[in-house]
């Protein structure tokens, strides 16, 4: 459905995205990586919405530069922006794209996707009286209405509520049940690893593990040590365990049969003059996957992007 | 032209259905009839309201493509832009749609503030001039929503954009012919006016009113609506890509 060979984009002196070569078939595959880490401008690209600077990219056979039109007819793509007409009823705005799309029958194919979406009751209000999950899934439902083969989703569930995200994620999966291949970026990993067949982890523009969450999570056999410890610590860590990061005043260490490490990482510290106050083992999450796949977990953000267009929309 | 159409209808119901902006587009132009059309003692014509009409017409375009340009800025920062360009249909319907919007926009705002000349006194046009007048003064709005559809596709926020419009609009009214005939200008206002485009619409008008096509004034303007639109939508496939 979706082949990349040696993707790339450079704007000015930054590379975006580095050489990404990535075969996509009828799954749901999330792509994950820090801010800036280029999943944005792989959306793009592969929605033909910027052009690569190297490297081609193939949607259902059809070139995302010489043939975008043809593309473009077999995608959908749903920014994060939330970008519904808040001036318009929720079957108004599905019907605009219907007719954009050039739907026959164009009612009923607006009236079945507002069904699918579970919207059909709150159809003809206006969508500033709709909640943000409401308008995600409206969004859906924009996006089903000419039937896509792929359908990219950018960051889906940012900004809404727990119930709200399950429900976005539940009418993923179905979607993919009907045969939708689904292409989509997020930042919770909690969610990439319940409802993704498979996930690309994105560092600085470079694709640093494909696999399925599972098949990620246990084929470094790894496990994870957490220990809260007072005084000082120079760095150094014993053989065969690697130290993750810290997380306020946890120290994460990684290691192969993590329980049997125990006694040697407390003898460790007490040789350095620290306290060890607890210390836990447990199995990886993708969390801590990501956390030890990519070289930063806090890349700072030159500009949140995101806050700055939500308030722009208040003021609309 | 049915996708042109799906882009206008949307706009045109967003707009319709804030109420408050339909009528406040409306105020200044009112307001320039009003205080100033009545008002102002004014020695080169008897009736000062006649010959004000067409270019507080003509304002009114101004003001309604300018502030339009804001349209296409807001579809391009809350993501609307990025999900239509996605979509199989033409991409350079979006902008015919966004300049169709705007120049209807204007003009039927044009038609309250003709109906408000009627009533402040001017005289009537007959149908052979109106017919005209909203020729030109649609004309004017392609070329004025297609400069500020353009200009607003390389601005990069909605600050910027009101900074370039508050910029440009009054400077464009006061050096164009919409307040007082050439003859009465000062010799360095005469030559700017005359060069002003806001100036080819309200020259062109106010010929109507004496029963002449003024073809100097109105090929000007049409030449130039010309380019500029030839413009934008190469500018708009460019950075649309």
């Amino acid at each position: 459905m979706i082949e990349t060979q040696d993707l790339t984009r450079v704007y000015g002196s930054l590379c975006a995205v580095d050489e990404l070569s990535l075969s996509v078939g009828n799954e749901i595959f999330g792509l994950l990586g820090p801010n800036g880490s280029g999943k944005t401008t792989t959306v793009l690209m592969l929605t033909t919405l910027l052009r690569p600077t190297s490297g081609s990219a193939l949607i259902c056979g059809h070139d995302v530069v010489r043939e975008a039109r043809e593309v473009r007819n077999h995608i959908s793509y749903v920014p994060q922006d939330m970008a519904v007409d808040i001036k318009l009823t929720g079957r108004e705005n599905v019907a605009l794209f219907a007719r954009l799309y050039g739907i026959e029958r164009r009612d009923e194919k607006v009236d079945e996707v507002l069904a699918i979406m579970e919207l059909d009751s709150r159809a003809d209000d206006l969508v500033r009286t709709y909640s943000g999950g409401m308008r995600r899934r409206l969004e859906l439902a924009q996006a089903l209405v000419h039937e896509p083969r792929v359908l990219f989703l950018d960051e889906p569930t940012i900004g809404l509520d727990v119930a709200a995200r399950q429900k976005i994620w539940e009418h993923i999966r179905a979607l993919k049940v009907r045969g939708m291949t689904i292409f989509v970026t997020t930042h919770y990993m909690d969610e990439a690893d319940h409802s993704c067949d498979r996930v690309g982890i994105l560092d600085h523009g470079r694709l640093v593990a494909v696999d399925s969450p599972a098949r990620l999570k246990n084929h470094r056999g790894q496990d994870i040590i957490t220990i809260r410890i007072s005084g000082s610590w120079d760095g150094r860590v014993p053989d065969g365990v690697r130290f993750l990061g810290d997380e306020g005043e946890e120290l994460v260490f990684c290691a192969r049969d993590g329980s049997a490490m125990v006694p040697g990482l407390v003898r460790h510290f007490e040789q350095q003059g620290a306290t060890v106050r607890s210390i836990a083992v447990r199995t990886p999450t993708l969390d801590d996957i990501f956390l030890s796949l990519v070289r930063t977990r806090d890349e700072p953000g030159g500009f949140d992007d995101h806050r700055f267009r939500t308030m722009l929309r208040r003021r609309s | 032209m049915k996708d042109v159409l799906a882009y206008f209808q949307r706009d045109l119901l967003r707009w319709v259905r804030g109420r408050l902006a339909v009528v406040s587009a409306l105020v200044m132009p009112a307001a320039w009839l009003i205080f100033v059309g009545l008002a102002l003692p004014t020695t080169f014509t008897e009736n000062y309201i006649d010959f004000i009409t067409p270019g507080i017409l003509v304002l009114t375009m101004l003001g309604a493509s300018l502030q339009g340009g804001s349209l296409l800025i807001f579809d391009r920062i809350l993501g609307f832009l990025n999900k239509f360009l996605a979509l199989p249909s033409s991409r350079e319907s979006i902008l015919f749609g966004k300049i169709l919007f705007i120049t209807t926009r204007g003009l039927i705002q044009a038609t309250v503030i003709l109906i408000l000349a009627f009533i402040l006194g001017a005289a009537l046009f007959p149908p052979m001039e109106l017919v005209l007048t909203y020729a030109i003064l649609a004309l004017f709005g392609l070329l004025l929503s297609a400069f500020s559809t353009t200009v607003a596709l390389h601005l990069s926020d909605h600050d910027a954009y009101a900074a370039f419009s508050a910029m440009v609009s009054m400077p464009l009214f006061f050096t164009s012919s919409a307040l007082m005939p050439y003859e009465v200008m000062p010799a360095w206002l005469r030559g700017l006016a005359y060069l002003n485009p806001v100036s080819f619409a309200i020259d062109s008008i106010r010929a109507l009113q004496v029963g002449v096509i003024l073809w100097s004034r109105l090929g000007a303007l049409l030449v130039l609506a010309a380019v500029v639109i030839g413009v934008s939508v190469y500018r708009f496939r460019k950075v649309t890509l």
